[in-house]
């Protein structure tokens, strides 16, 4: 490694997480990809990324909607736009907040892990070793987890939005149920054909950049065993700038 | 490594959690999709109204058809026709039509705050159903447009009250004034002097009023002798001695004479009758005669006489000159 422009540092580093992406990509596109090994890689990347933290999750992003929520919908009762609390809700919370809140708690929790992961096998040239042995990494390891990171944030994101429905409606109508017609009327303004289309597609974006971006730093590793905690900053930094982009250009096609 | 143990330990029924959790998710995100659809309406039959407007300005995609409050059913498109008016496609359901009537009259109204409403009032609900596809105007009610006019009117309006209360304005004059009343009011002469302005006139008012009490007084006293005056007149008209008693001796005189007279004329006719038979004896008759006229003259002067005094006497007789102490 060179000690070239910072700038040009970034923009290679950038370049070998597309270029990882669109390979990534490719071998999901393979039949060869879907075999027995790479099942049991996914299950077991779900299984620690979604089933394991799924009650604490829940818990937080039920409280978190809560709060929101409350916010909301008294601060409209306050100016007199009740009527438009709940589609600010709808379309604040669950369409925009809950999806990034997950895909950063789910960053936090498995990006950092996965790019530690490979940083140290890098590292250790245990990968080395099992290309040697023929085997093919990014079929074997690194689409599994990529996808099953995808499959395990929409899982979350789509549990955690349930939970913040189930909440607005609760803050806006109590438990009566003659509040049903009013909410079906504001869920058919929010969720049109475009907006549940957009939802998906980005939770599954969200999933994608949470495994690809940290692989990708992770690979970058050198042999030496300091350059994994540099590699694994850096993934995790253009995992939020990543993000970010992604959600702001989300924001940037539905709203204008 | 301890950490590594549970980063490799597989645990027991692996596959079981991991297709529960994505059952569940699946589930769900199913239906809700589902929910979302239904509440779009897309398991509905609905049928089709198009309101024709001027100007479509604050219609919207998705927005409401209220009817009573109530959300009946939801702009499905917005169009320009060729015939340059706004074409509003509103997809009613097939439970909610019955609200809609063929005299329903619909409006778009805009408000200040908050999105435009379009509104369907039906007067009489036993009138026909509108039919499927229909085509109303839509009566515009524009809140916004309403306000430089509004602001115009409430300009005028303020500078005429500007004008009125400015410095020298009229509102400024009729305080000073009433401060002049009220302290004029407060003054020497009181109302008096707030109702005509000058202290002099005001004293004038004074004056007048204590000469009134001053006349007044001084008609008291006339009052009071035109008593005594119309009392000594009852004395003198009707008391002893008065006229009326004066009068009544007169009067009987008057009849005596009266009386006298008629006894004179029958010693006439006796006479006459006598001169009458006795015819040639005039010449000897002709003392007696001479006798009789001076008589006769007498009766009647006594009479003339009488007559005078009468007069004289009555009190009521225009001519009569009654001199009143």
């Amino acid at each position: 490694m060179t000690a070239a422009n910072p700038f040009v540092e970034w923009l290679v580093g950038w370049a070998r997480a597309v270029r990882f992406a669109g390979l990534a990509l490719a071998t999901a596109m393979s039949p060869s990809a879907y075999r027995a090994e790479t099942r049991d890689v996914a299950l077991k990347q779900i299984y620690f990324t979604a089933w394991q933290v799924l009650p604490g999750f829940l818990l937080f992003s039920a409280l978190f909607s809560f709060v929101v929520i409350e916010i909301s919908v008294n601060a409209a009762r306050g100016f007199g736009l009740a009527p438009y609390a709940l589609e600010l809700v709808m379309r604040g919370l669950v369409l925009e907040l809950i999806p990034l809140v997950t895909a950063l708690f789910v960053a936090l929790r498995s990006g950092a892990a996965i790019a530690t992961e490979i940083g140290l096998m890098k590292a250790t040239g245990e990968l080395e070793r099992m290309q040697a042995a023929g085997t093919d990494t990014l079929e074997r390891e690194f689409v599994p987890r990529v996808a099953a990171t995808a499959v395990s944030m929409f899982s979350l994101t789509v549990l955690s939005c349930a939970i913040a429905v189930a909440l607005a409606y609760f803050a806006m109508y109590g438990a009566s149920p003659h509040g049903f017609a009013d909410f079906t009327r504001v869920v058919a303004l929010v969720f049109e054909r475009a907006a549940l289309g957009g939802f998906v597609l980005k939770c599954v974006v969200f999933g994608a950049l949470v495994a690809v971006i940290p692989i990708a730093a992770g690979l970058h590793a050198t042999a030496r065993l300091k350059s994994v905690p540099v590699v694994v900053l850096d993934g995790m930094v253009r995992l939020f700038f990543a993000l970010g982009a992604v959600e702001v250009l989300a924001l940037a096609v539905k709203y204008t | 490594m301890d950490i590594e143990s549970p980063v490799t330990q597989v645990p027991k029924h692996l596959q079981f959690r991991v297709a529960l959790l994505l059952a569940i998710t699946l589930v769900i995100a199913v239906g809700f999709v589902a929910y979302a659809l239904y509440a779009r309406g897309v398991f509905e039959a609905v049928q089709r109204l198009t309101l024709v407007a001027d100007n479509a300005e604050g219609a919207s995609v998705r927005m409401d058809l209220t009817f009573s409050g109530f959300p009946i059913g939801v702009v499905r498109r917005i169009t320009l026709g060729d015939d340059g008016k706004a074409r509003i496609e509103i997809d009613v359901p097939l439970k909610e039509a019955k609200w809609l009537r063929s005299s329903s009259v619909f409006t778009l109204e805009r408000g200040l705050v908050g999105g435009s409403k379009i509104r369907v009032f039906t007067g009489n609900l036993k009138d026909p159903p509108l039919p499927d596809g229909a085509v109303r105007p839509v009566l515009r009610g524009d809140t916004t447009e309403e306000i430089p006019q509004l602001v115009a009117t409430s300009r005028a309006i303020l500078e005429n009250l500007e004008r009125l209360t400015g410095t020298g304005g009229a509102l400024q004059g009729t305080l000073a004034n009433l401060q002049t009343l009220s302290e004029r009011m407060s003054g020497r002469h009181g109302m008096l002097g707030a109702v005509f302005g000058a202290d002099a006139d005001a004293a004038k008012v004074v004056a007048s009023i204590e000469r009134a009490n001053a006349l007044l007084a001084s008609l008291e006293r006339a009052s009071a002798r035109l008593d005594t005056l119309i009392a000594n007149a009852d004395r003198r008209v009707l008391g002893d001695a008065g006229v009326l008693e004066q009068t009544q001796q007169a009067v009987a005189q008057a009849q005596a004479l009266l009386g006298d007279l008629r006894g004179s004329l029958k010693k006439l006719d006796a006479v006459l009758l006598e001169a009458q038979g006795v015819g040639a004896n005039a010449k000897a008759a002709t003392t007696d005669l001479g006798k009789l006229r001076s008589e006769i003259d007498e009766s009647v002067r006594k009479m003339t006489s009488l007559i005078d005094e009468v007069n004289r006497k009555w009190p009521f007789r225009r001519e009569t000159e009654i001199t009143l102490p």
